[in-house]
């Protein structure tokens, strides 16, 4: 079906009046008029056209009815594949509704019959138009008001998609699926939060086994306590049975007395043995003593013997020796002299080189000398050179400046004189006779051209007097010749010239001193570096080296070299003669003396023998005697040596019965000790085993272990339910999306290219309650539709809107669209981008757009009939 | 072996137990079943006194494992002495066992402070005149598990003209008989080796005939379900040496493990089933039943099996149902039970083909099982 035509009559503020538009298009129109001319009217009017029975006296048909009353007559032009037809109603008085078709005039249906045929005409299941497709000043959402409206409309979206996409509680199971997920969930929260975690029953039993597995830690640790204690128990019952064995406790105890009995008689034997070992060593005294005497008396007799044969020796090398030294002093006398006479040699040699290396120098010096004096004379004369061409320079004023300025001045005179020269009025006279024309006085020449420059009288003899007078320019010219000649003759002046000629003179001479100076200057600096002065000094030294110079004829150096090498020769073999014969007598001297000493010791040794041994006569008888004192006690120190031997022999080794009786003693001593620290443990074990096993710990170890297993069994059937939930909840929300998906697909699809010219990659979602948007998703996040903008929340309805009557389409039921003063709080882009989207829908759909924005929908295009208004 | 003459002595009779496991905690069970199982195990020692007075039994043979620690509570030991002193007409013999060895030196001093007259301990291998003509031959084990073969002395054992008893704790070579997984090293031939009239066996649970004489005589009561013979001892009578012994079972048991499989397919009456693998009502107030159940069947008949049980289950001192391994078949019209299209219904589909899919883990596979079921019964409620 599509709109034509509207005719209003006595409607609201057309009372008594009928407005009508006529010329509606097949893609968009736009009535676009200003507030209050009655958009909202017509579109009030369509709505209850279409929406409301003829007999309806509800409240929004009443408020059709304009203030003065009367019949409200609304009327439409439509346009359907059965041809053209006014569909035509009357409401509040006289109420009736009408189809006629407009080709022939003829009524169609009424009343009733006509309500029947706009519901097929539309296309709706239920009684009503397809009001989805209406957007009211300011509508933002698709809900209708009134819950019948919203169910009517709800109907017709389900009727829509059912009709492309199936039922939906079909799809998506409907509230039973609702039910079961919900009952799934709620088991499923049961045991684990939402996050997955563990709660309720199933935390329960994991916090259990988790006390209980520490319990059973805790225990086990008791039971393995108990264990050891009980295994140490055994042990230490075992060392005690072995301590307390009568057997083993005598043995040690016999040991021990054998030990103290050994011990008593080796201390016995100790005693005596020590005794044994005094007397021998008092036997060994003596006998060691009387050994001595003898041996001190023979050897005192061969020292007697000895030192009378020594004396004899030692004073005849004596007296050789002094004999010798006397004989090497003469002998080193004379080695002395001859080293002397040779060292003598030696020295004049060298002074003999000295001597001539000397003379060679002061005759060298003699010839510098001289040479020096011509330098000196060389230098003076460029000194004295230098020092006048200074004079010259420093007294002459023509320096390079001032002969530059003076020729500049010469220059630019010379310039001023050829231009005035040039510019002048010149004079220049013949004579025939003898009368000359004179100038102050002074007769002009003749054929000489003179310059007129200024105001000239002449005296012409018989004639009188003739002036000339020269023009201003030409006496500026001389004027300005003056002042040149004037600077030039200052410049000139300063320096005493009188001509640049002269100037030029006195600067070449000038420059030549200045060249003079740094010519004799350079002169000086070679001859004399350092300075006249030096050279005098030079001079001096040199005369003064020079003085002991004389013509007397020279030996060459190499000959006086040899002399001198022979003369250090035999100097040399002088020395080591000299030092072997003071070595010969040092050594003789020494001998000497050393016989000497020996000689002097030997007679007193010989006096100490002859005291030792006592007169010559009784020596023999003295020997005899000590000699029978030294076999008788020799012979008794064996013997009691021998008695020794018999003791030391039997005696027993004391350290090792001390130690035996030691081992013996400490062997009944730890015994009793670690009987009593075992009897200690035992006690202490005893204790602790009893603790232990009185609070039965086996028993409550074997209790957890059982517990423990039956919550392990339980905490698997957890995770098994948990994991069976979770797989059925997942795949309950999978098969729902998927059926959703399905379902609204068709719509998705007309919507989609619609969405993404206001926003790229965006997607609406729907809830299979109301068939309606809840969502928009973009950038990967879904928004409320509450969330959303003004402006967003109007353009996703009206979008949707387009989206539904394109399904329509696609069934072949064309329905129009009618938006009253929609886009109220899109942005300037935003209604662009919406009118780009409603062009896009209206190239097979009618749009019917009222707006008072007339300026914002300019760019909208499509048909612009105007409201037309008639007396009724 | 020691060689022997053949003639008339003095009758013996006596009870042959072993195994009480007197303190053992049965963790995994709740605490009033635990309470229960100690208690009833601590009343054994009543039930054999009873038997041996009824039979007139002069000797109680308790072959090991008395205690089920090396350290029970002084309360197991004093209360276990304290019954046996009660049971005076009788001489209770006590050996210990791997689990109450002869190195469980705190228990067995705490024993013999305390034991009454009528208690002989067992606790080194030298024979022991239980009468005048019987000799006893025990065989303590040193250890939890001693590695040697504790009854070889038996063979060269002197005892006389007596009748020869032997007595020992342990697994024999050609039977895996250890409770414990020991290694086994008692010779099953060593009653006829050693000239005994009778080997009494301690530490298999159940009751057991090794050989003519060899006996295990199982514990009095049971702590499991792993032997399906109610629990008893073993009365001996031996007229004399040679003469053979005459072993007669006597029940001791007061509380019943019951183990029950149940392996279910769809097409039979599987509630029926059920209720016929269940003990008798009056039995079961002192039962512990254990039921698994196995096989493939449909969705409604797995809840009902599983209502079934779960209503059961109050009756029974303590019961557990396992339907791990009873797998979910369902066709078609089980998934139309849970919807006939849409979502609930793909949801349905896509588990049930994972639930089948081998390409996946096993444990994957048995998620998506079970999440079926879930989906099953949620949506048969929804």
């Amino acid at each position: 079906m599509k709109l034509r035509a509207l005719h209003l009559t006595n409607v609201r503020k057309f009372a008594a009046k009928r407005a009508s538009i006529a010329g509606i298009g097949d893609g968009i129109t736009v009535v676009s008029e200003a507030n209050e001319f009655g958009k909202s009217t017509f579109f009030d009017a369509v709505h209850a056209l279409f929406f409301e029975k003829f007999s309806s006296s509800a409240k929004h048909v009443k408020s059709l009815q304009p203030y003065s009353g009367g019949a409200v007559d609304i009327a439409a032009d439509v346009q359907t594949g059965e041809g053209d037809f006014r569909v035509e109603k009357r409401f509040l008085s006289r109420k009736s509704a009408k189809i006629t078709r407009l080709s022939d005039g003829l009524t169609v249906a009424q009343d009733d019959e006509a309500e029947r045929w706009i519901s097929t005409v539309l296309g709706t299941a239920t009684d009503g138009p397809a009001g989805l497709l209406w957007v009211r000043q300011g509508q933002l959402g698709l809900e209708a008001d009134s819950a019948k409206e919203k169910s009517l409309l709800m109907e017709t979206r389900r009727d829509l998609l059912s009709s492309v996409a199936g039922e939906i509680d079909t799809m998506t199971g409907g509230r039973r699926m609702d039910r079961v997920m919900r009952s799934v969930a709620d088991s499923l929260l049961e045991i684990t939060t939402k996050t997955g975690r563990k709660t309720g029953a199933w935390k329960a039993n994991s916090d259990a086994l988790e006390q209980l597995e520490d319990s059973l830690a805790a225990i086990t640790a008791q039971v393995q306590t108990l264990e050891r204690a009980l295994g140490d128990r055994k042990q230490a019952e075992a060392v005690a049975k072995r301590l307390d064995n009568p057997e083993a406790k005598a043995r040690r105890d016999t040991a021990f007395q054998s030990a103290k009995t050994a011990m008593e008689a080796a201390r016995v034997h100790a005693t005596a043995l020590k005794a044994a070992e005094q007397e021998r060593d008092l036997a060994k005294l003596k006998a060691d003593s009387a050994q001595a005497d003898l041996d001190r008396f023979l050897k005192a007799i061969d020292t007697l013997q000895a030192m009378e044969k020594q004396t004899s020796d030692a004073t005849t090398k004596a007296r050789n020796a002094t004999r010798d030294a006397a004989h090497l002093s003469d002998v080193l006398d004379d080695a002395k002299k001859r080293y002397a006479v040779a060292v003598e040699g030696v020295s004049l040699a060298r002074k003999a080189i000295e001597g001539a290396k000397t003379q060679m120098a002061a005759r060298e010096a003699k010839t510098r000398a001289a040479q020096l004096v011509e330098l000196m004379q060389k230098a003076q004369a460029a000194q004295s050179e230098r020092d006048t061409a200074h004079a010259v320079t420093k007294a002459s004023r023509a320096t390079p400046e001032w002969l530059h300025r003076s020729e500049e001045a010469h220059a630019r005179v010379c310039e001023l004189n050829a231009t005035l020269e040039a510019h002048a009025t010149t004079l220049s006279v013949t004579y025939v006779g003898d009368a000359r024309i004179s100038r102050n006085g002074k007769a002009l020449m003749a054929d000489q051209a003179i310059v007129i420059d200024a105001e000239t009288r002449l005296d012409l003899p018989g004639l009188g007097q003739m002036t000339i007078h020269t023009k201003g320019a030409a006496n500026d010219g001389a004027a300005r010749l003056a002042s040149a000649q004037g600077v030039l003759a200052d410049s000139l002046a300063e320096a005493g010239a009188e001509t640049i000629k002269d100037a030029r003179a006195q600067g070449t001479a000038r420059a030549k001193a200045a060249s003079d100076a740094v010519l004799a200057q350079a002169i000086l600096d070679t001859l004399a570096p350092d300075g006249i002065e030096a050279l005098r000094t030079t001079k001096a030294e040199t005369d003064l080296a020079a003085t002991e110079a004389h013509a007397d004829p020279l030996p060459t150096i190499a000959d006086l070299e040899e002399t001198l090498a022979k003369a250090t020769e035999l100097e040399a073999q002088e020395r080591a003669l000299f030092e072997a014969a003071q070595a010969d007598h040092a050594s003789a001297r020494e001998t000497a003396t050393t016989f000497a000493a020996m000689a002097e010791a030997a007679k007193q040794a010989l006096a100490r023998a002859e005291t030792d041994t006592g007169p010559r006569k009784s020596h023999d008888s003295r020997r005899a005697e000590l000699l029978r004192q030294q076999a008788q006690l020799q012979d008794a120190f064996a013997q009691v040596l021998a008695e020794f031997q018999t003791v030391t022999n039997n005696a027993p080794d004391i350290a090792t019965v001390a130690a035996e009786l030691k081992r013996a003693e400490d062997t009944v001593n730890a015994a009793a000790q670690e009987r009593t620290q075992v009897g200690e443990r035992l006690a202490a074990l005893s204790s602790e085993i009893r603790t232990l096993a009185g609070n039965g710990i086996e028993e409550r170890r074997e209790e957890l272990i059982g517990e423990l297993d039956v919550l392990r069994a339980s905490e698997g059937r957890f995770a098994q339910r948990a994991a069976a939930l979770g797989r059925l909840q997942a795949a309950l929300e999978a098969e729902r999306d998927a059926a959703r998906d399905t379902y609204f697909g068709p719509v998705q699809e007309e919507l989609k290219p619609l969405l993404s010219i206001l926003h790229r990659d965006a997607a609406l979602s729907f809830d299979s309650e109301s068939l309606l948007p809840t969502g928009l998703m973009r950038d990967a996040a879904e928004e409320t539709l509450d969330d959303l903008s003004g402006g967003t929340q109007e353009q996703i309805a009206i979008l949707t809107r387009l989206a539904f009557a394109r399904l329509f389409a696609r069934q072949g039921r064309h329905m129009p669209i009618i938006l009253d003063d929609a886009l109220v709080y899109s942005d300037d882009d935003r209604i662009i981008q919406m009118f780009t989207a409603l062009t896009r829908v209206a190239q097979d759909q009618q749009i019917l757009v009222f707006s008072c924005r007339q300026l914002a929908f300019q760019d909208l295009g499509g048909a612009r009939p105007s409201i037309t208004v008639t007396d009724a | 072996m020691v060689p022997r003459a053949t003639k008339s002595v003095l009758l013996i009779k006596f009870i042959h137990s072993s195994d009480l496991h007197l303190g053992k905690p049965f963790g995994r069970y709740p605490e009033d079943v635990r309470v229960r199982l100690r208690q009833a195990r601590a009343d054994s020692l009543v039930t054999l006194a009873a038997r041996a007075k009824d039979n007139d039994a002069s000797h109680i043979l308790l072959a090991g494992d008395t205690f089920d620690q090396m350290t029970p509570t002084p309360t197991v030991i004093r209360q276990a002495l304290n019954m046996m002193r009660a049971a005076d007409h009788v001489t209770w013999v006590v050996m210990p066992g791997n689990h109450d060895h002869v190195n469980a030196t705190e228990l067995w001093r705490q024993v013999a402070q305390d034991a009454p007259p009528n208690v002989a301990l067992q606790l080194a291998p030298v024979p022991f005149a239980l009468n005048s003509g019987t000799t006893l031959l025990p065989a303590p084990p040193t250890e939890r598990n001693p590695g040697r073969d504790l009854t070889e002395w038996f063979d060269t054992a002197p005892t006389a003209e007596t009748v020869r008893i032997g007595l020992a704790h342990g697994s024999v070579t050609d039977f895996n008989s250890s409770e414990d997984g020991a290694s086994s090293i008692i010779p099953p031939d060593r009653a006829k080796r050693a000239g005994l009239e009778y080997l009494g066996l301690g530490d298999w649970h159940g009751q057991l005939q090794i050989g003519p004489e060899t006996w295990y005589s199982g514990a009095p009561e049971a702590d499991g379900f792993k032997h399906a013979l109610p629990p008893s001892a073993l009365l001996v009578e031996i007229s004399g040496p040679a003469a053979p012994a005459k072993v007669t079972p006597v029940p001791t048991g007061a509380i019943h493990w019951h183990r029950a499989t149940l392996d279910l397919m769809d097409t039979e009456d599987c509630t029926g089933a059920q209720s016929r693998v269940l003990p008798p009502l009056a039995q079961r107030a002192l039962t512990l039943f254990d039921l698994s159940v196995t096989g493939r069947v449909g969705p409604v008949v797995r809840a009902e099996i599983k209502s079934a049980c779960e209503q059961a289950a109050p009756d029974f001192l303590w019961q557990n149902s396992d339907l791990t391994h009873l797998r979910l078949e369902h066709d078609t019209a089980d998934l139309d039970l849970i919807d006939r299209q849409g979502a609930l219904r793909a949801t349905a589909e896509a588990l049930a083909k994972e639930a089948t899919d081998e390409t996946i883990s096993p444990q994957a596979r048995q998620t998506a099982q079970e999440a079926l079921s879930h989906l099953f019964s949620v949506a048969l409620e929804a």
